[in-house]
């Protein structure tokens, strides 16, 4: 460290005084807690690895991060393609042809859903989709139980966590394409380029870093995904849509398990960083 | 000059706060004129029984009590079940809370320490007399935290039970008498799926679909099972006849279209609203629904019934006041309980659609609510309160949830479903130390 940038640190104590009280202490005291057997209440007894060992067996908590790679597709891998697609298309079509007021327009309209409060999106998407009432069986002229059938529960859920998150990789993309040089797009059109190649090999390329911070964000808020389970689904029918932040819950809150809920939670938090670290990893190394 | 100035003003500074300190460190002195304040929590609706009842028993309270100010807090009641351990843990408990009644809800934080112990109070003041022995039950806990024996933990002052409510238009559209057996009830059920209605409302993914299944088990039951099921007195079977038969018939039921394929996925609430607006003929649950049921249903007659064929119904006594060991107002505490069991009280409760335990029967003026009292009357005269299935174990609710929603989609037989539901059970016996 050079003299020069060593007086800045003083700038640096703050920050690191909350995050060492509001991330790093709870953590540790998680951790702590996922060592032992406690109701929450009471003297907590050692138990050293024993929640981690019940976790390794506990078909639950396994069923619970498969469906965790559902949501991974549903609320970063569709809405990041489909989002490439539609932000490109607001700039580079709608944009130029209806005006910059329209694009401006659709964007905030996709956005909508991320503004809504999850459990009121949650609580008019459980009347959408009821089985004797809801709209969407009335359109598709079907006769679904759409969350309530085992088969049909997951990939329902998956599917308005698509309309949910569809609207922020939109949001970043556009601010994205803002950067980008529109000499290349000029360039590319007298060479003859058709809207896919400009598209493929202008427009993602230039906006890799947003690409990757939409990934890194999204696939984190899939991993610790609670509040649509919670009004959606309650984790069934059955354990159909089960979520290791929602198991994690049941733990703490239902069962007074607070140790395995920690262990859980704990499991849960060590993913995400090491998912955080990797995609970091790849994104250094791409750059 | 400047420099001065401000060593001045931090002088000052230093000296105000210091005053600060040194006031907000000596006790105010206590006197006999200054309020007190009672804290009370409850997650009733103001609408309901409940909430009329106990809103009136707070005016009384205020009334016998001039230097006390009653300090109410509405709850949710997940909130309360969901916080309760870690609330009356801290030093934001209130001083009287009404909570969930079980092992697995009052019976844990009895076990934690977090309870008052009421048995002196009950006795001195009558509490114990006014409760008939069913009703008791859920009031008083052993050192595992298991209801039924032990001291009182807490104070039920209404009971609860479930029955069927039923559309008198449509049984007599559809020529239904109201049933008096088993076979008769099946009977119906066929009547109205040959007519193309489906006749129970339900809801997998809340409560009520597992207490139908419970019903049906119960059908099957006698007392010992039961006290071996909610008390651990003895081993429960969960292929035995009563469980076996519960998940069969329900299975069956799903499939011979009584109960709807698509329910799965629905809550308490759908359930209540289709029954409200006349969809189905029957819905099995509890009494909370009792008051609503009576002030929205405009369109049709409507009645109850006990379930046939069975002399034990999910039941208990309501949910209980608790006062948190914590508590620093306890002998107010045991007043307002006083209160909530007088006469005056009980009977605005019964007359609101609630079930009072200690009216004066002359007093129910509303038939309907007569009628709801006599037939709870029933029930507890012949200790035919069996409980809720959920009780046994903590978080045995999202396990039994889980265990009918696969019965109603087919997706596992009945078999597997008992095997599912016996683990948690089996798992809490073996923490409790049985």
């Amino acid at each position: 460290m050079s003299v020069r940038t060593r007086g800045y640190w003083l700038y640096l104590v703050p920050s690191l005084v909350l995050f060492t009280a509001v991330i790093v202490v709870p953590f540790l005291m998680n951790v702590g807690a996922s060592f032992t057997r406690w109701s929450g209440v009471g003297t907590p007894r050692w138990i050293g690895f024993g929640n981690y060992a019940r976790l390794l067996e506990d078909e639950r908590f396994w069923q619970s991060f498969q469906h965790n790679v559902g949501l991974i597709v549903a609320m970063a891998v569709v809405p990041t393609a489909i989002g490439l697609v539609l932000a490109a298309a607001l700039f580079d079509y709608i944009g130029k042809r209806f005006g910059p007021r329209t694009a401006s327009a659709l964007r905030a309209a996709y956005y909508l859903p991320q503004v809504l409060p999850v459990a009121v999106a949650g609580v008019v998407w459980g009347w959408l989709l009821h089985p004797s009432y809801g709209a969407v069986n009335e359109i598709l002229g079907l006769d679904l139980d759409w969350l309530g059938d085992p088969d049909l529960a997951l990939a329902t859920v998956m599917a308005v966590m698509v309309w949910f998150q569809l609207g922020y990789p939109v949001v970043i993309f556009m601010a994205g394409l803002q950067r980008v040089d529109p000499a290349y797009y000029e360039a590319a059109e007298i060479d003859g380029a058709s809207w896919f190649r400009r598209f493929w090999h202008i427009t993602i390329p230039q906006i890799r870093p947003e690409i990757f911070v939409v990934l890194l964000t999204c696939t984190i808020a899939a991993l610790k995904v609670f509040g649509p389970i919670f009004v959606l689904t309650r984790g069934g029918p059955g354990n159909a849509t089960m979520v290791p932040s929602y198991f994690s819950y049941l733990n703490f809150f239902q069962k007074s398990n607070v140790g395995y809920g920690s262990a859980i939670a704990t499991v849960l938090a060590l993913i995400i960083i090491v998912v955080t670290f990797l995609f970091l990893r790849v994104q250094e190394r791409e750059q | 000059m400047v420099r001065f100035r401000g060593a001045a003003v931090l002088a000052a500074a230093v000296l105000v706060l210091s005053a600060c300190g040194s006031g907000s460190e000596t006790p105010a002195p206590a006197s006999s004129s200054q309020p007190r304040v009672l804290k009370l929590w409850h997650y009733e609706s103001a609408d309901s029984a409940m909430g009329k009842a106990w809103d009136e028993a707070i005016k009384k309270f205020e009334a016998t009590h001039p230097n006390v100010k009653v300090q109410f807090e509405a709850k949710g009641f997940e909130q309360i079940q969901k916080t309760a351990g870690m609330v009356l843990n801290s030093d934001e408990a209130p001083d009287i809370m009404e909570y969930n009644k079980g092992n697995a809800t009052a019976g844990l934080l009895s076990k934690q320490g977090l309870l008052t112990d009421l048995t002196e109070e009950a006795a001195k003041r009558g509490w114990d007399k006014l409760l008939p022995g069913g009703l008791q039950t859920t009031a008083k806990y052993d050192d595992r935290g298991v209801m039924g024996s032990g001291n009182w933990y807490g104070v039920p002052n209404y009971g609860e039970f479930v029955m069927v409510y039923y559309n008198k238009d449509l049984f007599a559209k559809h020529k239904v008498q109201v049933p008096a057996t088993f076979e008769e009830f099946t009977a119906a059920l066929d009547t109205f799926v040959k007519a193309g209605v489906t006749p129970i409302a339900n809801a997998g993914a809340e409560y009520p679909a597992q207490q139908i299944l419970y019903q049906l088990a119960l059908t099957k039951a006698q007392k010992p099972w039961l006290s071996a099921f909610q008390s651990y007195q003895g081993k429960v079977d969960f292929h035995g006849p009563e469980f076996t038969y519960g998940a069969q018939t329900f299975a069956d039921w799903v499939k011979k279209g009584y109960i709807a394929k698509n329910s799965s996925g629905l809550k308490a609430e759908d359930m209540g609203v289709a029954f409200m607006n006349g969809k189905f003929p029957m819905m099995i649950s509890g009494s909370w629904w009792f008051g609503r049921v009576a002030s929205t249903i405009k369109d049709f007659e409507w009645g109850h019934f006990l379930f046939p064929g069975a002399t034990l119904s999910p039941g208990s006594s309501g949910n209980l006041w608790i006062v948190p060991e914590k508590s620093e107002n306890k002998d107010l505490a045991y007043d307002f309980i006083d209160i909530t069991m007088s006469k005056d009280i009980q009977n605005l409760l019964g007359n609101s659609g609630g079930l009072p335990v200690a009216a004066d029967p002359a007093a129910i003026t509303d038939a309907r609510s007569k009628e709801l009292i006599e037939t709870f009357n029933k029930l507890t005269s012949t200790d035919g309160l069996a409980f809720y299935p959920d009780w046994p174990a903590p978080g045995y609710y999202d396990v039994l949830v889980a265990g009918v929603q696969n019965l109603i989609n087919g997706s596992k037989t009945p078999e597997q479903v008992l095997d599912e539901i016996a683990k948690p059970y089996e798992d809490n016996l073996a923490d409790i130390g049985n």
